[in-house]
Parts: structure tokens; sequence; C-alpha cells
């Protein structure tokens, strides 16, 4: 649930009964004070006709008034001390309906003689009154909840606007890119803070992937000049006349074993470098050419390995991208195809303006997608030497220079295609 | 020359730059390798970049600034495109990451010695086998042999690293270069060696590719 739903929500449970309570308070008091001020008037009404009927009684008569508003008449009742006042309904023919009135009672002894008084005021205008004070008290109760609630979410959302900032700001977040990442100053507390603390920690990722990042260089690169070492006394050693063919070949083993080490400190370099962004271009390089020069290096692998390749250049796929990576990028596709084929085996290639395709025929099974891509994931697959890394490279080619790569096991062929990346964000492997 | 601060490497490469009759000496910082190169002539200067005291590239620059001759060949760890364009564009010949097989360097410097050789003849020879380089011509006794682009890189890097074992991936890399790694593992070179073999016996040179068991090749007249 959203911060803001939760705010409205709570505010919606406690503010209801509130403003119910508040409304019912307000129109019971003003009720009362209609009623109050009514029997005031009911009060004084009486005070006038017991001193009118003193005077009009004085000389003995009796006397005798019966009308809907007034009723006095002689009693033999006890003499009330205090007048009594209630609401009674009579019924009124020109509404057709009870109309509520107040009434005063009172037997009172006027020279002796008890009258019964009854005094009455209708109702009906208070009754509308109090009706017209409820709907005017809804009305503004209802705006003002209404108002209420407006502001509170309009404020809601200006207040949280630098919230929002921080959370996009973090959501598009790239290892590769943090240092130019800020969080600015807002003009509240709470967010300062936080997003100092942003700062502080995106600094601090930062900084840690930087070492991190120059660490791998130069441990790759400090790696390379003992390998060199090593490579060379062997080769050294092997030159001796002495050496019984056991020795040669533990010597020819480790030669190719330091090899398969040498290259791959080389990929995983070449992996740092493209993360780097250290091959940046603005050429234009034409896949189709790239891929023609590769058949044709690898002609004679080709030829070796009997294997059919159909291609199929509908255009040239001119893409900005460093030679080098370009190339690297056809010969992993290729040499895979090549390397994991069987003697007398298919390879398809077809390019055009925006899509590159490779398949091939293989013994392999297909690549399980948690694997694709992945480094050193898929060297124990095949029976042939490989440092895993080369789909991994491909896959980080494509990341970074806004290509796709997809890989699809079907009628016995793997394929990759290769296409333009439409509307990219920034993604990470 | 050679300027490589790993002790251990500078002994390998003398050892075997030796052994193919270079006359070689070795320096192992910044500051010696500017004496020696200030005071002396040198046909070839294997140099590494990351030095006591230096940068290797700064020795470029400083042979380029005397108009030396030599020519240079820089060896580093840092495989890095840019250490590469800054080292030929300075003058540098040649560029080789390490780590790399004795027998390249070898055949490197041979090529570099070859072309440098202005006033010495430009023509290669191994008994009665003769290349001239420029041509790409090859003759036994005279007569020319035709190899193909394969087959005369494959002789040539036999003749520079002569009377040695070559591994069979040291050959495959030289011929085919690192891209072969991806595609193969490298019993292809067993055809063009083959090939190669037959057309010098065709022609009528003595045996000289050995085939060391399960090993790699020698070419050798011993």
């Amino acid at each position: 649930m959203k911060l803001l739903t939760k705010t409205t929500f709570y505010f919606l449970i406690t503010m209801v009964p509130l403003l119910a309570m508040a409304g019912f308070y307000l129109v019971n008091q003003f009720s009362k004070e209609i009623n109050y001020r009514s029997d005031n008037e009911l009060v004084s009404d009486e005070i006038q006709w017991i001193q009118y009927l003193e005077t009009a009684v004085a000389n003995g008569t009796t006397f005798f008034l019966k009308t809907p508003e007034l009723s006095i008449f002689p009693t033999d009742a006890d003499v009330d001390e205090y007048a009594t006042i209630t609401t009674t309904y009579s019924y009124s023919k020109t509404k057709n309906e009870d109309i509520p009135y107040r009434q005063l009672a009172q037997v009172v002894s006027i020279s002796g003689n008890h009258y019964q008084i009854y005094i009455r005021q209708s109702q009906e205008q208070k009754a509308a009154l109090e009706s017209d004070v409820k709907w005017i008290m809804l009305f503004v109760l209802a705006g003002l909840f209404a108002a209420t609630l407006i502001f509170n979410w309009a404020i809601s959302k200006r207040l949280w606007k630098p919230f929002r900032r921080s959370l996009n700001k973090i959501r598009s977040a790239e290892l590769q890119k943090m240092e130019d990442m800020h969080f600015e100053t807002t003009n509240t507390e709470e967010f300062n803070e936080l997003n100092a603390s942003l700062n502080y920690m995106t600094g601090k990722i930062y900084k840690d992937y930087v070492n991190m990042k120059e660490f791998t260089e130069n441990a790759a690169h400090e790696m390379q000049t003992p390998v060199a070492v090593v490579l060379s006394k062997l080769e050294l050693l092997l030159q001796d006349n002495n050496l019984e063919d056991d020795q040669v070949q533990s010597i020819l083993q480790s030669v190719t074993a330091l090899q398969r080490l040498s290259k791959l400190n080389e990929g995983l370099l070449l992996l740092a470098k493209i993360e780097n962004n250290q091959y940046e271009t603005t050429e234009k390089v034409s896949l189709a050419e790239i891929t023609k020069k590769y058949v044709h290096l690898f002609a004679e692998f080709i030829k070796e390995k009997q294997l059919t390749v159909q291609t199929n250049y509908q255009g040239e796929f001119m893409i900005s991208l460093h030679p080098i990576l370009a190339g690297s990028l056809i010969n992993n596709l290729l040499g895979n195809a090549i390397k994991y084929n069987y003697t007398a085996g298919l390879i398809q290639i077809s390019v055009s303006e925006n899509h590159f395709h490779i398949s091939n025929t293989s013994l392999l099974k297909p690549i399980p997608s948690e694997k694709l891509f992945k480094r050193l994931k898929n060297s124990k697959e095949s029976p042939e030497s490989s440092n895993g890394l080369g789909l991994a490279i491909v896959k980080k080619i494509a990341d970074v220079n806004n290509l796709r790569i997809t890989y699809q096991f079907e009628n016995e062929l793997h394929s990759f295609d290769l296409v333009r990346e439409k509307g990219r964000k920034e993604q990470t492997l | 020359m050679i300027i490589e601060d790993e002790q251990a490497l500078q002994e390998s490469i003398l050892k075997y730059l030796d052994h193919q009759g270079f006359v070689c000496e070795a320096v192992s910082d910044f500051l010696q390798a500017k004496d020696k190169l200030a005071g002396f002539d040198y046909d070839c200067i294997v140099v590494d970049i990351g030095l006591p005291y230096g940068s290797g590239l700064d020795l470029v620059k400083e042979l380029k600034y005397m108009e030396s001759k030599a020519g240079i060949i820089i060896i580093s760890a840092k495989n890095a495109l840019e250490d590469k364009l800054a080292g030929l564009d300075l003058g540098a010949d040649d560029y080789l990451a390490k780590p790399f097989y004795l027998s390249e360097l070898t055949s490197r410097i041979n090529a570099i010695i070859r072309r440098r050789n202005f006033s010495g003849n430009k023509v290669i020879a191994f008994n009665e086998i003769k290349l001239e380089a420029e041509a790409q011509l090859v003759t036994v006794n005279d007569k020319p042999v035709v190899l193909t682009d394969k087959e005369y890189q494959l002789l040539e890097y036999f003749i520079a690293n002569r009377r040695r074992l070559l591994t069979k991936a040291a050959i495959a890399e030289h011929i085919w270069g690192e891209e072969y790694l991806h595609v193969s593992n490298f019993d292809f070179i067993y055809s063009q060696i083959k090939n190669l073999r037959k057309k010098l016996l065709e022609a009528g040179s003595g045996d000289y590719i050995k085939t060391v068991y399960r090993a790699g090749y020698r070419f050798t007249d011993q």
C-alpha cells in the first residue's frame, strides 16, 4: 500500500467519526438553543398572560380562552409550582401532517381561582431551520473533508518529490557510472539525511568497485610476467636433447596449461576493458565484412572439418563498434560454430541490415539458459579446450554496444541471433 | 640488446638467442639501458615497457631522437591496444605481448634484422635452401620451389629457429595467430608441414623437418 493511501486511510478512519460527532454535537446544541429561546418566549408570554389575567379577573369574573395557540380555563387541579414545558404533536389540516409544538402547561392561582394555562408555539420553523442547518453543515463538513484530502494528497506529492527523485536515481544506478551520481540537498531535513547517506554509500561502492577493478586488472597484468618466465623456461627445457619422452610430454602439458591460464587471463582482461568502455569508438564497421573476413581466415579449418558454410549477405549491418570488439564478436561466434561442430556438419550465416544470424550443427546438447553467456560455466561440457569466456565476451560486447544476442536450439541447430536493441535501457549483466 | 627487468625472463631470452647465434647483451633498468644505448650500436633492441626508473616507451623515443638504425621490438605484460599503438607510433617495429614463445621472439628479431640490413643481402640461407624475403622466393640448389604463403612462413620460422624443438602450439600461433585457439586444436598444422616437407624433398633438399614424437617438430641438419 502506498504511503499516501495509508495516511489517507488512517485520516479517514479518524476524521469520519470525528466529523460525525462534531456534526451531531452542533445540531444538538443548536436544537437545544432554539428550544431554550422558544421556552423563554413561552415563559415570558405566560407572565404577560398572568398579569393580564390578574387585572381581567379582579372583578370576580371567570376567564375562559381557547385558541390553538393559547388555552386558559378554570380548573380544580392543584397549583403547579413550576411550569412544565413539553413537545407535543398535533394534527395540522393545512399541512396534512402532525406538527411539533412546544407547549407550556401550568396551573396557576389567580385571585383564589385556579386556572390551567396552555401556551403553544409551533416548532415547524424550527424543524425546517434544523434541517437547513443539517444540510449546510453536511456540505461544509464534506467540503472541508474533500479539501483536506486533496491538500493532503497535493502536499504529500510535493513533499515526497525529493524522495522520488532519489529513488529514480537509485533505480537507474549503474556500477560503472556511479561516480557521477549525486543526490542533491533538499529543504527537508529527513531527505537530506537520506541523500547524504546515499551519497556516502554510492561513493563508497564506486570506490570499492574501482579498487576491485584495478586490482583485477593489475593482478591479470602482473600474472602475465611470471607466466612469461615459466613459459620461457619450459621452452628452454624442451631444447634439452637428453630428455625422455615422458619428460617432454610433461613439459608440453605444462606449456598447454600455462597457455590456457594466459588466455583466460587475457579474456578476463578483455571483459574488464569492455566494461570500462575502453573501446569506445565513433567508427562504424560492417559486420558482413568482418564475417566474410573471418570465414576466409578460418577457411582451412572449415575445409579440414569438411563443413558446409551457407552464407547469405543481404545487408552490411553497419554498427559503431571498435574493430577489435567486432572481430572478437565474430571470431567467438564463428569459432564456436566451427569448434563445436562435427565433421561434415553445417554452418549457416545470414547478415542483413539489422540482423546477424549464425547457426551450426553440433553433438552438444542445447546450452541451458542459466549457463548461457555466463563466465566459466560451460568449459566442462565439451571435449574441446575452451576457456569458457567466449560467450561471456560476446554477451558483454553486445550489452555495451546496443545489441541484443539471443540463443535458440531448433531443428538440431544451435543458433545465435544478434539484433539492434530498440529503446534500450541501461542494463547490467 | 635485451632490456628486461625480470631477471629470469632475461636469462631465458639470452640463452635462447645465444643458441640461435645472436650476440646479445642485457640490462635490467632504464638508466643502464640509456647508458648502453648511448654508447653502442645494436642491430635490434628488445625492450620491456615497465622498467625500473622509467618507461620503455621513453627509450624508444630516445632511440628515435638519436636516429638509431636499430630495430625495436617492444615486449609488454600489458596487451593494451594503447601501449601497442603508442609503441608503434613512436617508431618501434614490432610489439609482442607477454607471455610469448621464445621461438616467436627469435623469428621476429630475425625478420627485423633482415629488414634493417640494408647493406647486406636479404637472403636467408640454410644449406642448400635459400629464402629471398622480399620476393618470398624459395630456391633449393638454385631451383625455385613454389610454396603457399603459409608454407613460406612456416619455412622462415623453422629456419629462424633451426635446431630448436618447436611445439605444435608455438607453430600454430605463429602461422595462424591467436585466433586459431578459438577454432581448433593444433593437429591441423600436420598437413601444412607434411606438404612443405614434401615440396622441399621433391626439390632435392635434405630432409630437415624432423618430427619429434608427440611433441612437435625440429628443423635441423644434424
